[in-house]
């Protein structure tokens, strides 16, 4: 009985979108503060100075760029594939296997320039595909779970890079694990101070998007990831699609790992993409799985990844306070939106504007709405 | 090879020590799905378990005091995962995502407010092993199964007591018809919002001491990754157990057994890369998986959330 029109509504549900992750990322920084305090420190200088830690200067936001710039792959490879349905946690894994075969194929053939960047970041996109291959292949032919294999292939992933990093491809020159540093020459190009891989990792956004929008591919995708009854039943090869969004994902995920070990950390480590798949879930659930809004807040965790160093140094407060408050952005995120669909709240939503309106006739009403547009 | 055999009885001593953390939270998680609620989030509930544990553990050198903590701390964090599905009806994985990401933060965080950011682990201590007299002294048997410490005799006890329970009282067959059909049990009178709440108390307390487990009887310190994955082993081990305290007993068993395994392979074969033995836990999971994966039989409403007022 709503007066709103059916454009209204989407257009509401639309504003609700924004409206909710930013009140939900208010929130938990309120919570933040709330936990600073508790710890006799001062929440607004903690803020502070994790803003101008973050953007204090053009260097800062270069390296705000470059943090997000994983987050950003792995981010979207968590969205694309919850697009079809499937509930990728192996980004981590992925974006691993895909750092460290470019490492050892770029070791291994000593290719230089921009033939070893090329070349790298190939061998890099088909390893994470394969790593995202395996759990889409336990899950089409046996209906494994994929939040247990991608775990599972998460771990095998990182004891794998362990392996590479202390074992054959360990830096004789260094006391520490790791490998030594690629070649000069298939460093990503830089562009002012940051590396040419975040423009890539916008751009994937805006193809990811795209994809899923805009083509009859990710017309099919998102039926199955809808309904995957109806899609079947529609003469979509539901298997296949499915499997292809592990693919991709697990592509997207690999071409990030590549990215940044070929733009910003050069070598293979210890803790090397350590965290980077949760945060790309994070990332992807508070953006409603919307490439664009993850990019969107993949900067904005970027941007807290680089300010938190100076928010520990600065007043004392261990950086993994925005642990803290990012996986409380997503409990209010996903809650906020839970809330809309709740009957009491929706009846409240609904009346609202009605009151409004009513003394109008409806169909000047309808008309208004469209006006608007 | 002789090596490894001759240290059978060690893996098999093992075995256990391995098999009971993983066994309390699979219990947890049973709990959790027969009252419909998927929670993936046992990796973060391990977390915070292990963290609570350690720290109460070391502070008060009460090590039972860190188990009971760890329980709380567990139980204190699957409420807000309760809360988020039951009663705002937010998607069971999305919130088990969350909660994997939350406890985790907690732990480290409040790790480094209480013992600042140096590079070394503060070392506890862990809980003795206990013979019990008379079993203890079976050959061979014995001093694998009953020279553990108390806490795994307590794992032992809760299997026997969860089958009890869910097979043949009726608390236990009402719990269960709330994963079934919430629609239909609520119609018999029980209560379904009041049952998942009470499931994720039971799966909260649960995963919080399998957690403690390791920091209190087997670490004896707690580090960022810890849990390492135990949480989604266990997820698996429920499947693989077939939803039945006796079967996820099998399954954990098998589980820890090929953690001693490594363990002991490690040791034995210095030559071969470390890291190949550590893999052998996560690919087994899948393995078994793959060969004995139940796609249905788990129960009926597992993973939906429920609407009291839908019709």
């Amino acid at each position: 009985m709503s007066r709103f029109t059916k454009f209204g509504k989407r257009y509401r549900d639309k504003a609700l979108g924004i409206v909710i992750p930013i009140v939900a990322i208010l929130l938990a920084f309120v919570v933040g503060a709330v936990i600073i305090l508790f710890l006799g420190k001062n929440p607004i200088e903690g803020y502070g100075l994790l803003f101008s830690g973050a953007l204090g200067n053009p260097g800062r936001v270069a390296q705000s760029l470059m943090s997000a710039c994983p987050l950003i792959f792995t981010s979207l490879a968590v969205a694309f594939a919850y697009k079809c349905g499937v509930f990728n946690l192996g980004g981590e894994g992925q974006f691993i296997m895909g750092a460290t075969v470019t490492m050892m194929v770029l070791q291994v053939t000593g290719i230089q320039g921009v033939p070893g960047i090329l070349l790298g970041i190939l061998v890099g996109i088909i390893a994470g595909g394969i790593w995202g291959l395996l759990p889409g292949i336990m899950k089409i032919t046996r209906g494994l779970n994929e939040l247990i294999t991608t775990i599972m292939l998460n771990y095998v992933a990182t004891l794998f890079m362990n392996y590479i990093y202390s074992g054959p491809f360990h830096d004789p020159d260094s006391g520490n694990l790791q490998t030594p540093a690629v070649a000069d020459s298939v460093n990503l190009i830089r562009v002012d101070r940051m590396h040419f891989g975040v423009i890539i990792a916008i751009l994937m956004a805006v193809v990811v998007w795209y994809v899923i929008y805009k083509t009859s591919f990710g017309f099919k995708i998102r039926a199955v990831g809808i309904n995957p009854t109806a899609a079947r039943v529609a003469g979509f090869p539901v298997k296949r699609l499915v499997l292809l969004s592990f693919i991709i994902s697990g592509a997207i995920a690999g071409f990030g790992g590549s990215v940044d070990l070929l733009g910003r950390q050069y070598r293979l480590m210890t803790g090397f993409g350590s965290g980077f798949g949760f945060s790309g879930v994070a990332i992807a659930l508070i953006a409603q799985l919307n490439p664009i809004g993850s990019m969107v807040v993949a900067l904005f965790f970027g941007m807290l990844t680089t300010g938190a160093s100076s928010m520990q140094v600065g007043i004392m407060v261990p950086s993994a306070i925005l642990d803290i408050i990012r996986a409380l952005i997503i409990i209010f995120a996903v809650s906020g939106m839970a809330l809309m669909k709740l009957p009491t709240f929706k009846n409240l939503l609904n009346r609202r504007p009605m009151d409004q309106e009513g003394l109008m006739p409806p169909a000047t009403g309808d008309k208004k709405v469209e006006v608007s547009e | 090879m002789d090596v490894f055999l001759g240290s059978m009885p060690d893996v098999l001593a093992t075995t256990i020590r391995m098999t009971v953390p993983l066994l309390f939270v699979a219990l947890g998680e049973l709990f959790s799905e027969r009252a419909g609620l998927v929670n993936i989030g046992l990796d973060g509930l391990m977390t915070i378990g292990a963290f609570t544990g350690f720290v109460v553990g070391y502070q008060t050198g009460n090590l039972w005091l860190g188990v009971l903590c760890g329980a709380v701390a567990g139980i204190a964090v699957n409420l807000i995962y309760a809360f988020c599905t039951v009663s705002l009806r937010v998607d069971q994985t999305v919130t088990g995502m969350a909660i994997n990401i939350l406890a985790p933060g907690i732990a480290t965080f409040a790790y480094k407010v209480i013992f600042g950011d140096g590079s070394t682990l503060v070392q506890g201590t862990t809980m003795d092993k206990l013979a019990i007299p008379g079993l203890s002294a079976i050959p061979f048997v014995g001093d694998i199964l009953f020279n553990q410490t108390l806490l795994a005799y307590l794992a032992y006890i809760a299997v026997p007591l969860c089958w009890f329970y869910f097979a043949r009282t009726r608390g236990g067959l009402n719990f269960r018809s709330v994963g079934e059909n919430p629609q239909a049990a609520e119609t018999l009178g029980i209560d379904a919002i009041k049952t998942k709440y009470l499931a994720s108390i039971v799966c909260g307390a649960l995963a919080g001491i399998g957690g403690a487990f390791l920091t209190l009887c087997y670490t004896s310190t707690y580090a960022t990754g810890v849990v390492a994955g135990r949480g989604f082993i266990a997820l698996a081990a429920v499947i693989f157990g077939r939803w039945s305290s006796v079967g996820i007993l099998g399954a954990t068993l098998l589980f820890g057994f090929f953690d001693a395994v490594q363990i002991a392979l490690q040791v034995s074969a210095p030559t071969v890369p470390y890291q190949f033995f550590a893999m052998i836990p996560y690919v087994f999971t899948i393995v078994a998986l793959f060969f004995f994966n139940a796609q249905k039989g788990g129960p009926k409403a597992n993973g939906k959330p429920y609407f009291r007022e839908e019709r």
